[in-house]
């Protein structure tokens, strides 16, 4: 068996936080991906089935916005954690999050103008919203996390 | 934020002949943080541009310069 390589914390949180930009990239296209398959909202009747995709939105979504809120590696150690989440990563989730507000913000308008032609729900406006600035902001965290790390 | 800040971060880790990573240890933050410095990409705050120059032995205004 061969000797455990002892890694510095920085190689640590590096390691950690390529992965995290690919795992955000990759949780952010299977919620969108299921939206897409399993359209919670716009098709089908409103029974059980219909009312469980809808939690499944729901957790989906809220894990997404914790994993955006906290930046993820809740159970690394605190230095490595501090690493991971340094100046440049809280910059790039300033700017993810205004990017997710300016999505959230042209999402409602556009709802607003679609509601003077067709019926559009509260919860339809919630889900589209939500869905749309949740899932921006967490692609373009990943993307400006990735561009980061590419010209090291 | 797109102001240009020129910076002679390279050259000097390079004087020292120390890594990025060492660098980032030295001054406690990561690899990436020093990479986006050192390439222009991110424009470091005040605090980080005292601690990379106090870790480099030299000072802001020499490791930092705005564009003529």
């Amino acid at each position: 068996m061969p000797a455990m390589q002892s890694k510095t914390p920085v190689e640590i949180a590096d390691r950690v936080s390529r992965r995290r930009a690919g795992g955000v990239a990759a949780a952010t296209a299977v919620f969108l991906l299921v939206q897409v398959v399993a359209h919670p909202f716009f098709v089908g009747a409103p029974d059980t089935a219909h009312r469980a995709k809808l939690d499944m939105w729901a957790i989906n979504a809220g894990v997404l916005l914790l994993l955006l809120a906290t930046g993820g590696g809740l159970l690394l150690n605190r230095q490595v954690r501090v690493l991971v989440n340094d100046e440049v990563s809280r910059s790039h989730y300033r700017t993810a999050v205004g990017v997710g507000y300016w999505v959230a913000m042209v999402t409602a308008m556009g709802l607003y103008v679609l509601s003077g032609f067709k019926s559009v729900t509260g919860r339809e406006a919630v889900y589209l919203i939500v869905t749309s600035s949740v899932a921006v902001a967490l692609l373009a965290f990943s993307y400006l996390e990735y561009r980061a790390h590419r010209s090291a | 934020m797109h102001e240009r800040l020129n910076n002679r971060l390279r050259e000097e880790r390079a004087r020292l002949n120390l890594t990025q990573a060492d660098l980032a240890t030295l001054v406690g933050v990561s690899r990436k943080t020093i990479n986006t410095v050192e390439n222009g990409v991110f424009i470091p705050s005040t605090v980080l541009a005292l601690r990379l120059a106090r870790a480099l032995g030299t000072s802001v205004e020499s490791l930092f310069q705005l564009p003529e």
